[in-house]
């Protein structure tokens, strides 16, 4: 369709360029304790009061079971035996060409020659977005309405006094023990501020930030939408993510203010490990925003195909009267993928409404749970919670779970919840391959249809992309 | 053979309800009621494996609270073979300062084909205090089955009563006839249908 090529171009276009990163070769010792703590801060040339909060974070942490309650099965993690500051890898330790079979779904969702190398590790994102004119661009128009878009690492140097007065207010450093894990040995990330009664004139992506490159395993998302302001915000990449981290623990704090419209999307896609279940990512993130004023509105799309292990409950806390949110996912599992993924919609405001779609997809022998968490406070008076939790098997191996917990505090708050799991049936599959629609493709258009409620919700970039992503995932789990 | 069992459990102040094990072997049918009437503290323990072809189990249940009552009812219900089915329905009213949880959780079994189950467990809130929790969980492991859950927890609609008031029906009578429509689903089918929802309308009125 001219439509799509029209959006790819766009899009691909944006991600070419706009990256510079200053890399220099630092290493530190693998291991954790409170002197690597020092050391990286002391490397990011961080004020005491960060280093403060990541120490504090640090020995909250070590107090900490692991957390043993997902329904997952997660391998042995030693803590010790991780690089908590990772040097970017030497072109000597780089596997020479692309695997082919990462270079046929290279092929299947269009990404664009020059951008598989990075992609697939074989060289340094930096050689190759090389141009710096786009970003650029970008940095100055979003300059010109006052919205701060850059690095953490940038934001605490040049903006400290708002990381400071915003860090950790939605995700506290002792919040469970990945997120405390992260505040202190987080990396870098983004920061983004979005200034009263501005709306953002573009969809901003963690593509177009400079120096995104090599934010590694610990990343931080920190963002601020001040009163009446907008923004859409993307992260996360269609593309097969290869990465020589296994463990990522990343946290995402949102902080809507009165009025304000924040809406996130992602779609993660890291590597899931080979059809036989050996390697993968393991990816144990928490991400919160908190409704804070009247009115406010945050709404989560995410689409999850990747990971070995994915662990992640983006959640809202509905705070301000009348705010709203959503969260509508799309989860994918094939092979031997578990992911244990939903949401938290905690209602404390007066008429506050909250909408959970979720679309869960397991297929070969992986394991795909919905855990989802509604309160209704006794504050909560007149809210209103709906959740719809879909899970379609493919095949007889793999398994669908649903763990939904509702409380309610308040005789005016009305909760609903329904799931249903249902298979594709072979009638519907004979129908398509009798109109000469092969299996796979049957499989996708089904699946496509089933998912296109929380596709819709994605920004247009996305959509395209993700349609396709969901065919890849799925390929060779029927017939 | 096919055998059906029907089991009526009515918990009044001071009884306990002794958890239930069951397994059910081919085409065996089982049926289980149970009630819990205001002043009840109780704790409700009810697993079920479905172990033979053609088995099914239905639970049925209502619970009332109106002062400072805890009913915590549980459900585990385990569909071990294929071809077998499960149906849920409870629905409780909570007022005062009473607690009520639900626990209820399917589990179908990898090649236990052709299942069928629906649970689905209602509630209602009367009182700033009272507290409800609901947690039905579905796990599975087959995927030629039909499998769903619903809950909900809401209150009784004004709407409803402004209706029934403007054609002159006092509000704690409306609220009585929406609690009755609410809970009735719970009998549907039974041959003492009657007499139970007259002892439940009795419960009511005194609740009111």
């Amino acid at each position: 369709m001219e439509e799509d090529k029209i959006i790819k171009e766009f899009t691909s276009g944006e991600y070419k360029q706009g990256f510079i990163t200053a890399i220099e070769q630092e290493y530190i010792p693998k291991g954790l304790n409170e002197d690597i703590i020092r050391m990286i801060s002391a490397r990011k040339q961080e004020p005491q009061w960060l280093l403060d909060f990541r120490l504090d974070a640090f020995r909250r942490w070590q107090k900490m079971p692991q957390p043993k309650w997902g329904h997952l099965k997660l391998p042995e993690i030693d803590f010790q035996d991780i690089i908590y500051y990772a040097a970017p890898k030497k072109d000597s330790e780089r596997p020479k060409e692309i695997d082919p079979e990462l270079e046929k779904t290279f092929e299947k969702l269009g990404i664009p020659i020059n951008e598989r190398k990075a992609l697939a590790g074989v060289v340094a994102v930096d050689a190759v977005f090389d141009s710096v004119s786009v970003a650029t661009t970008f940095r100055k128009s979003l300059a010109e309405k006052g919205i701060i878009f850059c690095s953490f690492s940038e934001a605490v140097r040049e903006h400290g006094d708002l990381v400071r007065k915003y860090l950790a207010s939605v995700v506290p450093a002792g919040d469970n023990f990945y997120a405390a894990l992260n505040s202190a040995v987080f990396s870098d990330g983004s920061f983004c501020y979005i200034p009263k009664g501005v709306r953002c004139p573009m969809e901003l992506s963690s593509y177009f930030r400079i120096n995104a490159a090599g934010t590694g395993q610990f990343e931080r998302t920190l963002i601020v939408a001040d009163e009446d302001s907008y923004v859409s915000y993307m992260e996360g990449c269609t593309a097969p993510m290869r990465d020589e981290h296994q463990l990522h623990a990343a946290v995402v704090e949102i902080v809507v203010e009165k009025g304000a419209d924040v809406k996130y999307s992602t779609v993660q896609n890291w590597y899931p490990g080979d059809a036989e279940g050996r390697g993968g990512i393991l990816n144990l993130v928490t991400k919160r925003g908190i409704c804070k004023g009247e009115g406010s509105h945050l709404s989560w799309t995410q689409v999850e195909t990747g990971s070995a292990i994915t662990w992640k409950y983006p959640s809202t806390i509905l705070k301000g009267d009348d705010s709203s949110s959503e969260f509508y996912s799309v989860a994918v599992t094939n092979n031997f993928q578990q992911a244990d993924t939903g949401t938290k919609m905690i209602h404390l405001g007066k008429r506050t409404r909250s909408r959970i779609v979720s679309k869960g997809i397991s297929a070969g022998s992986s394991q795909n749970s919905y855990r989802g968490l509604v309160v209704m406070n006794p504050g909560a008076d007149g809210a209103r919670n709906f959740s719809q939790c879909d899970s379609l098997l493919i095949g007889s191996t793999c398994g669908a779970h649903t763990f939904p917990d509702i409380r309610s505090n308040n005789p005016t708050a009305i909760v609903e919840h329904e799931a249903t799991t249902s298979k594709i049936s072979d009638e519907q599959l004979f129908y398509c391959n009798q109109r000469g629609i092969s299996p796979e493709n049957a499989v996708a258009l089904i699946v496509g249809g089933y998912a296109r409620e929380v596709l819709a919700m994605l920004p247009m970039e996305f959509a395209v992309e993700a349609r396709k992503l969901l065919q890849v995932s799925l390929e060779g789990s029927v017939g | 053979m096919s055998a059906k069992n029907h089991k009526l459990f009515i918990l009044r102040p001071g009884d306990k309800f002794e958890p239930l094990n069951l397994v059910l072997g081919e085409n065996y049918r089982e049926e289980i009621t149970f009630l819990v009437l205001p002043g009840v503290t109780a704790e409700i323990d009810l697993n079920a494996e479905l172990s033979g072809a053609g088995a099914e189990v239905k639970i049925r249940g209502l619970f009332l609270c109106c002062s400072d009552e805890k009913v915590s009812i549980r459900t585990n219900i385990r569909h071990s073979v294929p071809s077998t089915s499960s149906s849920q329905l409870i629905c409780g009213i909570a007022g005062g300062q009473s607690r009520a949880s639900f626990a209820g959780r399917i589990v179908v079994v990898q090649d236990a084909q052709k299942t069928e189950a629906i649970q689905t467990n209602r509630n209602i809130l009367l009182s700033d205090s009272a507290r409800i929790e609901t947690h039905p969980e579905l796990e599975i492991y087959a995927d030629d089955v039909q499998c769903s859950h619903g809950a909900t927890i809401g209150r009784l609609s004004e709407e409803e009563q402004f209706y029934m008031r403007s054609r002159g029906i006092p509000e704690g009578e409306a609220k009585i006839l929406q609690m009755i429509s609410f809970l009735a689903p719970v009998l549907e089918g039974r041959e003492d249908k009657e007499a139970l929802m007259q002892q439940i309308e009795k419960s009511l009125r005194q609740m009111v």
